[in-house]
C-alpha cells in the first residue's frame, strides 16, 4: 500500500518544515505548500488524500482556499488555526473542512487526527455515503468533524479525545465484535501505552456516557473477543 | 436643534423660572390673605363698645386743655382699649389693609365718629389680631387707639395658619415637582453610568435644557471614546496572542524531537502552561467580541469527561454525581470555568472531585479538594483580575491569575453566582450555582 499523500498549506516556513517532518516519520508523503498558487501546483502535479490548510494564510484567506478546494475536489480538508474561536471552527467546518485542528499542537494529536480523517475518507468511499461527515445511530447523532455527539434530547455530550475516537472506531464497524488488541492500536495515539484495563475503562466510561433510561447500553462485550456496537449506523 | 436651543432657557433659567413662580404664588396667595382681612368684622356688641368708647375720648378729650390731654388719655385706658393723644398724625403701619367693615360698623353706631376721619388698621396681619386706629380731634390733634382683642382670636387663629401653611406647603409640592421633572435626564445620566462597565454600551438619550444635554452627549461621545480604546487594546492583544501560537507550535514539534523523555515532558509542559496562559487571557479579553450562543448540553457528562481527560493525563480528578443533567448553557464557556478550577485544585491540591448536585430550581457545579484551601482574608480578592496568592497558593494555574475572574464572568452572565469556601474537614470547594 502505498503512502497517503498530505499537502500541507503553511505560510510559516518553521512550521512547515517541523509539521511535514512530523508527518513524514509516521510514514505520509508530505508536499508543503507556502501559498494558494503553490498548492494548486501540486493539485495538477498528483492524486491528493488530504489537504492540512492554515487558516490565516497571507494574500488569500484560507477560508476562501477551502472554498475554493472544495469547487475543484472532495479532498479531505483539516483546519489549522490560530485563533480557536468557536466562530471560526463553525465557519471552517460549515464550509466543508473535515477537522479543526487549533494551534498549537504536538506530533501526536496531529498523527491521530489525521489517521482518523483518512481513515473516514476511505470509509465514506466504501459505504458510498455523501461525505457531510456524520452518522447516526440509536437516535443519537455523531459530528466527525465537528467531535460532537448529541443525545436523542439534542443535547450536547461531551466525550473526551479518546472516548470519542473509540466510539469513532465502533460506528466504522457496526455490528462487528472489535477486538481489544485492534482497539488498543487504534487508542496508542492518544492514550500512548494502552492496556487491557485501560481499554475496559474507556468502553465503561463510553457506554455510562450514552446511557439512556430504559435502554441497554449499545455497546456489548463478547466474552473472549472483544466489543461490538449493536445498533444500526447510518452514515451520511 | 438650533430651533430647541433658541427656546430653551437654560437649566439656571428654568430654576429661576421655579423661583420666579414661588414668588408669584406667595403674592397671590398674601393678596388673598388681606383681602379676607379687609372683610374682618367684630361682633355687634364689640362695636357698639368700640363706638360708645370713642364717643366719650373724642369729647372729654376735645373739652380737655392741651396740656392735660396725655394724663386723661391715659385714665380713659383700660385693658380693652388704649388711648393716646398726639400734637401730630397718628403713623399707622403702612401696607396694611384698612378694615372697612369694621368701620362702617362703629359709624353706624356713631355717625358723628365718621366726621373725625376714623382710620382702622390690623396691626401685623397675618399674625395678631391687634387693632390699631386712629382719628382727630376738631383743633386739628389726633387721638390713638389700641384694642388688642376685639377680634375674635378662636375663628382668625385657625384661619391664619391655614393661610400661612398653603402656600408653604403648596410652594414645597409644585418646587419639587418642577425640579424632579428638570432633574429627570440627570438621573437617566446617573443610572446609566452606574450600569456602564458590564460590558454593554449604553447611549444616554440627549434631552432636556442644553447644559444637560451638552452633559448627555460628553457622558456618550466618551463612552465611545472609551470603548473604542480598549477595543484597540483587547484587537492588539488578540493579534499578539495568536501570533504567537506560530511559534508556541514551532516549539512543541521540535520538543518531539528530543530523545531525553524527560527534558522532552519539560519542555512539553512548560509550553502547554504558556499556551494556557494566552488561552486564559484571550478567553478574558475576547469574551464580548466572540460571544456564544445558548445550546442545550449534558453538564453531567461534560464533568465526567473533564474528570476522565484529566485522569487519562494521570491526575488524580474523579467526578460524583448523576450520569446526565441537561441544561441551557453556554457550553464552550463553562466547560472552561469548570476546567480552570479543576486546573487549580490540581495545581493546589494535587487532586480534584467534581461534583452535580441538582436542586429545585437550580444546579450546583462544585469542585473539591483536599489541598491547603485559601485564607479567609483572600477568599473574596481571588476572583479579582490578575490576583495571585501568597504562601500555598502562590501561582494561580494559569500563571496570569485570570483563572477564578473568568470563571466569575462566566458566571455572572450566565445570571448564576459562584462561591469559594473552605471546607470543615479541609481543603476548597468552588460551587457555581446556576439557574435552570
Amino acid at each position: 500500500m502505498t503512502a497517503p499523500v498530505i499537502v500541507l498549506v503553511e505560510d510559516d516556513p518553521g512550521l512547515r518544515t517541523l509539521t511535514s517532518r512530523a508527518l513524514q516519520g509516521d510514514g505520509f508523503e508530505v508536499h508543503p505548500a507556502g501559498s494558494a498558487p503553490e498548492l494548486w501546483r501540486v493539485f495538477e502535479a498528483t492524486p491528493i488524500d488530504l489537504v492540512i490548510l492554515d487558516v490565516m494564510l497571507p494574500g488569500t484567506n484560507g477560508i476562501d482556499l477551502c472554498r475554493q478546494i472544495r469547487q475543484r475536489s472532495d479532498v479531505p480538508i483539516i483546519f489549522v488555526s490560530a485563533k480557536n474561536s468557536e466562530t471560526d471552527r463553525i465557519v471552517g467546518l460549515e464550509l466543508g473542512a473535515d477537522d479543526y485542528l487549533p494551534k498549537p499542537f504536538g506530533t501526536r494529536e496531529l498523527v491521530a487526527r489525521v489517521r482518523a480523517v483518512l481513515r473516514r475518507g476511505g470509509m465514506n468511499r466504501r459505504t458510498g455515503s455523501n461525505g457531510e461527515g456524520k452518522a447516526r445511530f440509536d437516535e443519537w447523532l455523531v459530528d466527525f468533524p465537528r467531535r460532537e455527539v448529541r443525545s436523542p434530547t439534542d443535547a450536547v455530550v461531551d466525550l473526551t479525545g479518546a472516548e470519542f475516537d473509540l466510539l469513532s472506531s465502533f460506528l466504522h464497524h457496526p455490528q462487528r465484535v472489535i477486538s481489544r488488541d485492534r482497539l488498543m492500536e487504534l487508542a496508542r495515539t492518544r492514550l500512548g501505552d494502552p492496556s487491557d484495563r485501560s481499554i475496559d475503562v474507556l468502553v465503561s466510561r463510553l457506554r455510562r456516557k450514552l446511557s439512556q433510561r430504559d435502554r441497554k447500553p449499545p455497546i456489548v462485550t463478547v466474552r473472549g473477543a472483544g466489543y461490538m456496537l449493536n445498533a444500526k449506523v447510518q452514515h451520511f | 436643534m438650533s430651533r430647541a436651543k433658541r427656546f430653551s432657557i437654560g437649566l439656571i433659567g428654568q430654576i429661576l423660572a421655579i423661583l420666579l413662580l414661588a414668588i408669584a404664588i406667595e403674592f397671590g396667595v398674601s393678596t388673598l390673605l388681606y383681602e379676607r382681612v379687609s372683610r374682618l368684622s367684630v361682633r355687634d356688641d364689640e362695636a357698639h363698645r368700640i363706638a360708645e368708647s370713642l364717643v366719650v375720648a373724642v369729647k372729654l378729650l376735645s373739652a380737655a386743655p392741651p396740656e392735660q390731654r396725655h394724663a386723661l388719655a391715659d385714665r380713659l385706658s383700660t385693658d380693652r382699649y388704649i388711648f393716646g393723644w398726639r400734637a401730630t398724625q397718628v403713623p399707622l403701619p403702612a401696607g396694611t389693609p384698612g378694615l372697612p367693615s369694621m368701620r362702617l360698623q362703629v359709624t353706624a353706631w356713631e355717625p358723628s365718629l365718621a366726621e373725625t376721619d376714623l382710620r382702622l388698621r390690623l396691626k401685623s396681619p397675618g399674625r395678631s389680631n391687634v387693632v390699631i386706629g386712629s382719628l382727630h380731634l376738631r383743633d386739628g390733634t389726633w387721638v390713638e387707639f389700641i384694642a388688642p382683642r376685639v377680634l375674635e382670636p378662636s375663628t382668625f387663629t385657625g384661619n391664619r395658619i391655614a393661610l400661612a401653611l398653603v402656600p408653604a406647603v403648596a410652594l414645597t409640592i409644585v418646587g419639587a415637582l418642577l425640579m424632579h421633572l428638570i432633574l429627570r435626564p440627570i438621573r437617566d445620566l446617573s443610572r446609566a453610568a452606574s450600569r456602564i462597565g458590564h460590558g454593554q454600551t449604553i447611549h444616554v438619550e440627549e434631552r432636556g435644557p442644553p447644559d444637560v444635554r451638552r452633559l448627555s452627549r460628553s457622558f456618550n461621545e466618551m463612552q465611545d471614546r472609551i470603548t473604542e480604546l480598549l477595543d484597540g487594546r483587547t484587537r492588539a492583544l488578540a493579534a499578539v496572542g495568536h501570533d504567537l501560537r506560530t511559534p508556541i507550535a514551532r516549539l512543541r514539534l521540535r520538543t518531539d524531537m528530543i530523545t531525553e523523555p524527560a527534558v522532552r515532558a519539560a519542555f512539553d509542559r512548560d509550553l502547554i502552561e504558556i499556551d494556557a496562559m494566552l488561552g486564559s487571557l484571550l478567553a478574558y479579553f475576547g469574551k464580548d467580541t466572540d460571544p456564544e450562543a445558548p445550546a442545550r448540553a449534558d453538564v453531567a457528562v461534560m464533568m465526567a469527561s473533564l474528570a476522565d481527560a484529566a485522569a487519562d493525563e494521570g491526575a488524580n480528578a474523579v467526578y460524583e454525581g448523576p450520569d446526565h443533567f441537561e441544561l441551557v448553557v453556554r457550553r464552550g464557556e463553562l466547560k472552561r470555568a469548570l476546567n480552570n478550577l479543576v486546573e487549580n485544585a490540581l495545581h493546589y491540591a494535587g487532586n480534584a472531585t467534581l461534583r452535580l448536585e441538582p436542586g429545585n430550581n437550580h444546579v450546583v457545579l462544585a469542585v473539591e479538594d483536599d489541598g491547603p484551601g485559601i485564607s479567609e482574608a483572600a477568599l473574596k480578592s481571588v476572583v479579582e483580575p490578575f490576583t495571585r496568592l501568597d504562601g500555598a497558593r502562590a501561582r494561580n494555574t494559569n500563571g496570569l491569575g485570570l483563572g477564578l475572574s473568568i470563571v466569575d464572568d462566566f458566571v455572572r452572565r450566565a445570571g448564576g453566582s459562584l462561591s469559594l469556601a473552605n471546607r470543615p474537614e479541609g481543603g476548597l470547594r468552588a460551587a457555581i450555582t446556576l439557574p435552570v
